[in-house]
């Protein structure tokens, strides 16, 4: 919220410099985000006339002018804006004067004639055209109204104050107004709260004659108060009420919408105008809309209604929507004579809705939604009367409409001293706790340790002794509070236990050179569906977002494959010539939903590589590594995953259950997620895999026997799978077959076209003794056997 | 010839033989000329049949110092010989030690998950358990318990992503706390770290999704010092011992009192530069005693137990903690960022 310093300063003292106030505000609660001098570079233009306008004599646009400046000769200018004249009043820039921007005006020579300085337009001093109307920007700014000659233009426009933008607090409704900041101003500079007295000179007459009001909607409307102005005087504001509502980043609009703005920014009460003519009957009717009616608002924009909108109508229809805008039909114009002020109090939540349904955020609506208290309505009001006499903008009726059933009741809570000292952590005395809460306009009947306290009607945010707390720590200081330690019982703590599992993966994958990267938890249905899984996959019916960003963030990731697909591609195209990548993060099931009816959540790991020494083996070998760690026996299988490369893909089984998929990125798919060249992936179930870790057991003692090693090169068909066989060897050798390794694959003319040779080494040893050579002669002869029965493997020649 | 010149002679020339010998092979050769069977040495042995059986012992003896002395010769001389032959192949083999060679290479966690990690490590020291909760939460959690009524400016749609009237992208990791309250009774001390969801357009330091560390302390008498303590410790862990925290008033539905958490800005420590905008301070996180009435609403009696709630942005430490600029980096996954961390 912006507001001007010299608006604020006249409610409450600012005896120090605007760093400190800022300090003190921030530290006390009342947040500032900025504060912005308006010119501060602006330096040396003053009030001048033209006395003498003749055309230059080598320009067709440029004139040359004296001006009198109020001292010494007048100054000769060359000054080439159109609407330069004689006589007028201008801003003029001397010698030496700095404008914003870090402009300096120079003595020069244009086309020849000297230039003793520049006359200006409103934008080059830092005057916006909304804030004092000239001929635009090309224009010379013309002073309408008298000034001394030579008088500094900085105080004239305003330019030497400074707005300050203030952050306000959620719960701090009341603070969104110069009042507002003013009431936490004065305590917190712990000086006199100025706030202006009312008084309203009123013409006579009885509002009554002139206008009706009806509530019918009183819990959403619970204060409604008007006057009545008659004989208006629509016209142009003055300049320092245009510029405190442009310093808080509203435009001026006539002197009767300007003045409901202002008492809005100054008490925080939205109030709206009508055109009391337009409103037919004179009857201002506050109920809900009906279905289907329809509102154009003043911003031209026609709206149908749906029946829960609360409306301010007349006799026919509507004729504003409560606390968002007013419509068209009762707006302010020239020709308006009769002015209806409306100051009330609607429903947060009402207000809320409607702005939502509608689309429309208004200065009015927003501070509705926050909360209005309907306890201050009737200064606001009055204020707004006051500032009519003073501008002089019509005469107010006498009598007041005022339509306010239920008054607010003080709320008076019955706090202890010592709790909430102990709560705060602070040692506050109750006299000082007292002090503050009065300073805060709060008033308070003090018993010893029990204090009955009872909140200012401006203050809705007051429920409970810990409002209260807060209410006396902002004051005596959060820089008080000390610095102590839990006390009591200490919980033994630690990570969970898939957080220290995880963890461990984590590790591993580092040493094994695996970065690990992360991407958002909502991706696009159509990188999903680019994987090709079968309809009826349930990765394919993923949770849907109500309200997404975009397509591309539309639902929850079935699986973290598309993701590391995305940060693979990403890399590739970035030139990173290999990598090794992996994803840990949630996925959400749709299908299987919790007790309270929620997708379940479970974690995924995903592992990318390409490049370097990346191959099928490789990405394999990653997760058999983390099974062998994990103590989980796994055996590969075939997989149909229709995203990898149909010849190089395996499934890799804990028993019965898949525990990761793993292979080549299939080159249709690839291309899909932008990849190029061979990328290798895994897709590993984590809580599968958690659940088949097993503990290290004992420790095996170490064989005290020696080991035997025989060499066997084994020719069989090209289609014939290794792994098979080694599965079948070690199985049929027994205990004493200790290790197979293979460690040699041999292709040429030698073994035959459509074979290869397999060379493996396998290693015997007994537990009990020492292997003799017909025990190895016998154990070698069964693999062959077993080799040749079963695989049509024979040893090679 | 007298066996004694003989011996002399045999001495002299192996000398001779041995100052020029330059291999330990060729001294092989010499040991057997002298010493072996067929050798001039064993020769005089075998002439001894001749002598008298006085002189028998004498020359006898004589012969086998000699024996011993040569052996001796040829042993040091083979000695030095070896050693000079591993010189020799000790330098062929030397390796130009400073040629490049592929480094095995280590990878690296995410780096939110580092500093992740050292956050959980100082907490959990402080006897504080992790706990997790759903990410796709219903709005009883994740608004209503935490004292946020329906209509409250925060559920704004621009703000909360929904599933339907019920279900919301958690936008806090909060309703952790609340689910912890329900289920469990006091003393509580918990972390809970987490994904957390809100509708931000992506740019420099917005993301729909980023992460939260929550942390609850309910108990009895506990102060709004302790957690000023509590953060205290943690700040002083995290970024070392000169780092102070200080307390601003703030406003959160479920804490009261509630307060922004400045630490001292780690950059210039206190002095003012450009990260911390001159200020000193840097604001990390948001904190408060629970409001009592989520303690009542999660079943926990507000007379007798009092807490502590805080919510510490993780990209936010993460990116002050290793000067990042743009928070899509943390995004991307680009290695040449990814690589930077240890």
């Amino acid at each position: 919220m912006k507001v001007s310093m010299k608006w604020l300063k006249q409610y409450a003292d600012i005896p120090v410099t605007p760093a400190e106030y800022e300090s003190r505000m921030v530290m006390t609660g009342t947040g500032v985000e900025g504060v912005e001098p308006i010119a501060p570079e602006l330096e040396g233009v003053v009030v001048g006339k033209v006395l003498t306008c003749r055309p230059h004599e080598n320009s067709d646009h440029l004139h040359v002018c004296t001006v009198d400046v109020g001292e010494g000769e007048p100054l000769q200018i060359v000054c080439g804006a159109p609407n330069v004249t004689e006589g007028i009043l201008v801003p003029v820039a001397k010698i030496g004067a700095k404008l914003p921007g870090g402009v300096t005006i120079k003595k020069g020579k244009l086309r020849g004639v000297e230039s003793q300085g520049m006359l200006c337009s409103g934008p080059e001093i830092g005057v916006p055209v909304e804030l004092y109307p000239s001929v635009g920007t090309a224009g010379l700014l013309v002073f309408r109204e008298d000034h001394p000659l030579g008088a500094d233009v900085k105080p004239i426009f305003g330019l030497d104050d400074t707005v300050i933008d203030f952050e306000i607090l959620a719960n701090r409704p009341d603070c969104l107004c110069v009042w507002g900041v003013a009431r936490e101003t004065a305590v917190a500079m712990n000086t006199e709260l100025k706030l202006p007295e009312i008084k309203v000179t009123e013409a006579g007459g009885d509002i009554h004659d002139y206008a009706k009001v009806d509530v019918q909607e009183s819990e959403l409307c619970p204060r409604y108060a008007a006057k009545v102005i008659k004989n208006v005087r629509v016209g142009e504001s003055p300049y320092w009420l245009r510029q405190y509502l442009y310093a808080a980043g509203m435009r001026s609009i006539n002197n009767i919408v300007d003045i409901t703005n202002f008492i809005m920014l100054e008490t925080g009460h939205p109030m709206h105008a009508f055109d009391l003519s337009k409103v037919r009957g004179s009857h201002i009717i506050v109920r809900k809309a009906e279905k289907g009616e329809k509102l154009t608002t003043l911003d031209g924009k026609e709206y149908a209604l749906n029946g829960t909108e609360l409306m301010i109508c007349d006799e026919q229809g509507p004729t504003g929507l409560a606390g968002i805008m007013g419509g068209e039909e009762s707006e302010i114009t020239e020709t308006t004579k009769y002015v209806l002020f409306e100051c009330a109090s609607f429903d947060r939540a009402c207000v809320r809705v409607t702005a939502r349904s509608l689309g429309i955020r208004t200065e009015s609506s927003g501070r509705f939604e926050r909360g209005v208290s309907p306890a201050t309505v009737m200064d606001a009001l009055n204020r707004a009367c006051q500032m009519v006499n003073e501008l002089d903008a019509g005469d107010v009726v006498g009598g007041v409409i005022d339509i306010y059933p239920k008054p607010l009741q003080p709320v008076t809570l019955t706090v202890s001293c010592a709790r909430m000292a102990r709560r705060a952590g602070v040692d506050i005395a109750p006299e000082e706790m007292e002090n503050i809460l009065k300073k805060l306009q709060f008033s308070v009947t003090r018993n010893g340790d029990e204090m009955a306290v009872t909140a200012p009607l401006f203050r809705q945010d007051m429920e409970q002794e810990a409002d209260i707390c807060e209410e006396v720590l902002r004051y005596a200081g959060y820089g008080r509070i000390p610095i102590t330690h839990l006390r009591g019982e200490t919980p033994m703590g630690g990570m969970n236990d898939t957080g220290r599992r995880e963890s461990v993966i984590r590790g591993q994958l580092t040493g094994m050179g695996f970065y690990e990267s992360m991407t958002f938890s909502f991706i696009s249905p159509k990188t999903i569906a680019a994987l090709g899984l079968p309809e009826s996959d349930p990765r394919n019916a993923p949770l849907m977002i109500r309200n997404p960003l975009g397509e591309d963030t539309s639902c929850m990731r079935t699986t973290v494959l598309p993701g590391l697909l995305k940060t693979l591609a990403t890399n590739i195209k970035n030139g990173n010539e290999s990598g090794k990548l992996y994803e840990l993060g949630t996925i959400y099931d749709a299908k299987n939903r919790t007790k309270e009816g929620l997708p379940t959540e479970t974690h995924e790991l995903a592992l990318g590589m390409y490049g370097g020494s990346a191959d099928f083996y490789a990405i394999r070998g990653v997760v058999e590594a983390l099974c062998k760690q994990a103590g989980i026996p796994c055996a590969i299988a075939s997989t149909d995953a229709p995203y990898l490369h149909p010849g190089r893909r395996a499934a890799i089984l804990a028993g019965e259950d898949v525990l990761a998929v793993v292979g080549e990125m299939h080159p249709d798919t690839a291309v899909k997620y932008g990849l190029s060249g061979r990328v290798y992936v895994a897709v590993v179930n984590l809580p599968l895999f958690f659940a088949k870790t097993r503990a290290m057991g004992e420790v095996k003692s170490i064989a005290r026997f020696p080991a035997v090693n025989r060499d066997l090169a084994l020719v069989m068909k090209e289609t014939q799978q290794v792994g098979p066989l080694m599965e079948a060897l070690r199985h049929g050798c027994g205990a004493m077959l200790e290790d197979i390794r293979m460690f040699d694959v041999f292709r040429g003319v030698q073994v035959g076209l459509g074979n290869k040779s397999v060379a493996f080494s396998l290693t015997f040893r007994a537990a009990d003794h020492t292997l003799t050579d017909e025990e190895i002669t016998a154990l070698t002869e069964k693999a062959l056997k077993i080799s040749k029965e079963q695989f049509g493997a024979v040893l090679r020649a | 010839m007298d066996i004694r010149e003989n011996l002399a002679q045999i001495g002299e020339e192996l000398r001779k033989e041995l100052e020029t010998a330059d291999a330990v092979q060729s001294l092989e050769a010499l040991r057997v000329k002298v010493l072996g069977k067929k050798g001039s040495l064993t020769a005089l042995l075998r002439g001894m049949g001749g002598l008298s059986p006085e002189e028998r012992p004498k020359m006898g003896q004589m012969i086998n110092e000699a024996r011993e002395k040569l052996t001796a010769l040829l042993d040091e001389k083979q000695r030095e010989l070896a050693a000079k032959e591993k010189e020799i192949r000790l330098a062929a083999e030397a390796i130009d030690v400073t040629e490049p060679r592929e480094l095995p290479e280590i990878g690296a966690e995410h780096p939110m998950n580092l500093v992740l990690s050292e956050v959980l490590d100082c907490f959990t020291s402080m006897g504080f358990s992790v706990v997790e909760g759903p990410e796709v939460e219903l709005d009883l959690y994740n608004f209503e318990l935490l004292n946020v009524p329906k209509n409250h400016p925060a559920r704004d749609a621009q703000d909360t992503f929904y599933i339907d009237d019920n279900v919301v992208l958690r936008s806090q990791t909060s309703p952790v706390q609340a689910r912890t309250m329900l289920t469990q009774k006091p003393p509580i001390r918990i972390v809970c770290p987490g994904r957390v969801f809100r509708a931000d357009e992506v740019d420099a330091t917005h993301s729909p999704v980023f992460h939260q560390i929550e942390g609850l302390v309910i108990d009895k008498d506990v102060t709004m010092a302790d957690l000023k303590g509590t953060l205290d410790a943690f700040a002083k862990r995290l970024y070392g011992p000169d780092i102070d925290v200080r307390f601003r008033p703030s406003f959160f539905p479920f804490t009261e009192p509630s307060a922004e958490v400045d630490l001292t800005c780690f950059n210039c420590h206190g002095k003012g530069c450009r990260v911390c905008k001159g200020t000193g301070w840097i604001e990390v996180l948001g904190c408060g005693m629970v409001n009592p009435k989520v303690l009542e609403m999660c079943g926990i009696d507000s007379k007798v137990y009092s807490g502590f709630a805080f919510g510490i942005g993780v990209e936010r430490i993460t990116m002050l903690r290793y000067g990042i600029k743009d928070m899509r980096l943390l995004y991307e996954g680009d290695l040449r960022f990814l690589k930077q961390f240890r």
